[in-house]
């Protein structure tokens, strides 16, 4: 046992030479992650403000002008200009120079004076669906209420009296997350998919590039068993990722300020069950691969797309297909973000996360015993 | 230059790419696992928010607004809680995204011509959910009130703003018909730059570069053997999506062929520069895969395919311009779905010219430096 773990360090210790050796690597497994976090955090928002927009007022009266200002005032469209007739908005949108465009029609002004109708139309470019969704909600909810301001000025120059129709209006309330920060969202996911592509992408070419370099051939003629070289390459890893995890715990909450409501103790072990899913995809790719490109590619492909798709982290997967779902609970980032997030954000406990840390061990259990399997063949 | 020598390279690239058997069956997954991730996933619209309904008032106005929720088909109510106190663990439990609180005299604060507010709360947990569920809750109010207007005959008569608020070009919203024109362009990028740059670093890695240069060849021959098999393959990749999203996403194609050819030309040597700047900073393979990834999160981020920039915070925007695949985006989404021409589209287009010339003059100038040396 003493020589087991005497031959299992002393690889760890040439894979940590390795990769202090090559400053690259170390840039790639530290420094990169916290670029990217800070990218994403500062970057992704799914709130949409500032939609260009241009305006297209055939009126000219005061009442086209103030129904105008509305808009720029609403702090969900920014108008960028007006444009002289429907040309100009047509060259607009060719353009992709604005998104929105307001458009009042001739006689606005002395319609809704007189009590009449008052034209206005919305367009809205479709080809970026998430702005043109909001922009047409917006643009509906903010016609209402001024379309009731121009009735109640009208009842109150009548002499009508003030109008005696009451109005609802929505108040809503963000709960977890009140100022909706993006980042709250997303920074628990984004660690896990981070660590994802870390640990997968590196155990997926460690063993391949051994094999390629022709060192394998001779790591198997020392006494090492099959067995303890895995751990062996495995560990420096595993010990990253799990550094990874506490630098970047450390820059979210100590620079964006995400607060850790729940018990530590459920992330910590969740985080150390999830590595070694990740290490376990990792072998099972490096025994598969027949080359470094296809390592690299495959490790690619398994680690950043479910990653960063099927994960939850980013994009809700209830509205999402019923196989597509299925297969999201195959990888094992969509339990490791389920954790995270009811650790950090909704100060969960043991009892709420018991099944995603019970499927994650599950899941490790039958990784590691699979990529054993394929590992042990590729030998044999 | 000799055909056939580049001829030659060509086909030792396509056997090479051959005999490895894992990574010919990657190469035409990957655009198709792609596809059916970004079409449907990214792609999904939110809708159907399952919505928990305190309702205190208990009265025919409070029925109505309940109903209005209902039938937006924005909103399913599934439960119907007593107080507010159970609501908390409902959202914790993620049985529901939404809650909608009606107080108590809300039918009554109607009657009398007063602003009654109506309480909607969303899970902030979830950041899109949350947007867009604010964002129809506003809507739904807003037709509710319309409804309460027109029920007071006492001021017909009064003004009326008819706003029509009309979506051009991509009227259902489908986000995958946006998603598609964009995909193109990433898996091109995404291709090109992983599967070229191993390709070249591993030339040098293994030493047959230098057996290659004391063959005839020269370095223009070499670098177009080297280099077409790769754009044949993203070529085949693209078709592979542009078909799996006219025929299976059924989305619209309303653009002129000749813009998108453009378009794809210049990124595609934007894209081959990239690979080959790429390939020149690496020694090994596994760093050409890292500074691939380096490249590749900050592309996919800031370029608004998946996160649209009016969304991002004015700081970053400026960073936004210095992404090649930015312009390629508005180039081909515009060209899909609006039918924009080549005269609409000149700033982007320069813009792409511009990387074009710049990224890929770079990387091969500096290419034959490298093979000098």
């Amino acid at each position: 046992m003493r020589a087991a773990a005497t031959r299992v360090f002393a690889i760890a210790r040439k894979e940590f030479i390795h990769i202090s050796r090559d400053w690259r690597m170390i840039v790639a497994v530290l420094v990169l992650p916290l670029l990217q976090l800070l990218l994403f955090a500062y970057a992704i928002s799914f709130d949409v403000r500032n939609v260009p927009s241009v305006v297209l007022d055939l009126d000219r009266t005061a009442a086209s002008r103030s129904y105008l200002d509305a808009y720029s005032k609403s702090g969900f469209f920014e108008v960028r200009g007006s444009v002289a007739d429907f040309a100009g908005v047509d060259d607009a949108f060719n353009r992709s120079e604005a998104r929105v465009a307001i458009v009042v029609q001739r006689g606005f002004g002395s319609a809704l004076a007189a009590g009449g109708t008052g034209s206005v139309s919305v367009l809205i470019d479709g080809s970026e669906p998430n702005s043109a969704q909001l922009g047409q909600t917006y643009a509906v909810a903010l016609n209402q209420s001024l379309g009731r301001k121009a009735l109640a000025s009208w009842a109150e120059s009548r002499g009508l009296g003030t109008l005696r129709v009451g109005s609802l209006e929505p108040r809503i309330q963000s709960w977890y997350n009140p100022g909706r920060r993006s980042a709250d969202f997303l920074i628990p996911g984004l660690m896990i998919v981070i660590i994802m592509i870390v640990t997968i992408q590196q155990t997926a070419v460690t063993l391949v590039k051994e094999r390629e370099n022709g060192t394998l051939e001779q790591l198997l003629e020392s006494p090492l068993t099959q067995s303890e070289l895995i751990v062996g390459k495995v560990l420096p890893w595993a010990v990253l990722g799990v550094v990874d995890t506490a630098l970047i715990t450390a820059v979210s909450m100590g620079i964006f300020g995400i607060p850790l409501r729940g018990d530590v103790s459920v992330l910590a072990v969740g985080i150390g069950l999830f590595i070694l899913c990740a290490l376990s995809v990792g072998l099972a790719i490096s025994a598969v691969a027949p080359s470094l490109e296809s390592a690299n590619i495959a490790g690619l492909l398994v680690s950043f797309l479910p990653g960063f798709m099927l994960s939850g982290m980013a994009f809700p997967l209830d509205s999402i297909p019923v196989p597509l779902q299925v297969i999201s609970y195959l990888f094992p980032a969509r339990y490791m973000v389920e954790i995270a997030r009811g650790v950090f954000l909704r100060g969960a406990s043991w009892t709420i996360l018991a099944p995603q840390v019970l499927s994650l061990t599950a899941y490790a259990l039958i990784g590691l015993g699979v990529a054993t399997v394929l590992n042990r063949r590729k030998r044999a | 230059m000799s055909l056939r020598r580049v001829r030659l390279i060509m086909w030792k690239e396509l056997l090479q790419l051959r005999r490895d058997r894992l990574l010919l069956p990657l190469v035409f997954i990957m655009p198709i696992m792609y596809v059916i991730m970004f079409g449907y996933v990214v792609g999904s619209d939110v809708r159907n928010l399952s919505t928990a309904v305190v309702d205190h008032d208990r009265t025919v106005t409070s029925q109505r607004i309940i109903d209005a929720f209902s039938s937006s088909g924005y909103f399913v109510v599934t439960q119907r809680p007593e107080s507010e106190a159970s609501l908390q663990p409902l959202i914790d439990s993620g049985k529901a995204k939404v809650a909608l609180v009606i107080e108590r005299g809300t039918e009554a604060s109607l009657a009398r011509g007063e602003t009654v507010p109506l309480s909607v709360i969303v899970d902030g947990a979830d950041s899109k959910t949350a947007s867009v569920a604010s964002g129809y809750a506003a809507e739904t109010v807003a037709a509710l009130d319309r409804e309460l207007l027109a029920k007071a005959g006492r001021v017909s008569g009064g003004p009326v703003l008819d706003a029509r608020v009309r979506v051009m070009f991509n009227p259902s919203l489908k986000s995958v018909n946006a998603m598609v024109p964009g995909l193109v362009a990433s898996i091109l990028m995404l291709s090109i730059m992983v599967i070229m740059s191993q390709a070249v670093v591993r030339e040098r890695a293994r030493g047959t570069l230098e057996q290659m240069m004391v063959t005839p060849i020269t370095r223009a021959e070499y670098l177009t053997g080297k280099v077409l098999p790769y754009v044949g393959v993203a070529a085949i990749q693209m078709t592979f999506v542009v078909l799996i999203g006219l025929y299976w996403f059924d989305v619209p194609f309303n653009g002129s062929v000749w813009t998108v050819a453009l378009g794809l030309v210049l990124f595609t040597l934007t894209s081959i520069g990239m690979g080959l700047l790429i390939s020149l900073v690496s020694r090994t393979q596994q760093q050409a895969q890292q500074t691939v990834m380096f490249v590749l999160i900050p592309t996919m981020v800031l370029s608004g395919f998946i996160f649209p920039i009016e969304s991002m915070p004015p700081a970053i925007v400026p960073l936004t311009y210095l992404i090649p695949l930015r312009y390629a985006l508005v180039v081909l989404r515009s060209a899909f779905l609006k039918g924009s021409g080549v005269v609409d589209l000149w700033a982007p287009l320069s813009a792409m010219v511009a990387f074009a010339v710049g990224v890929f003059g770079l990387a091969v100038s500096r290419f034959r430096k490298r093979l000098a040396e």
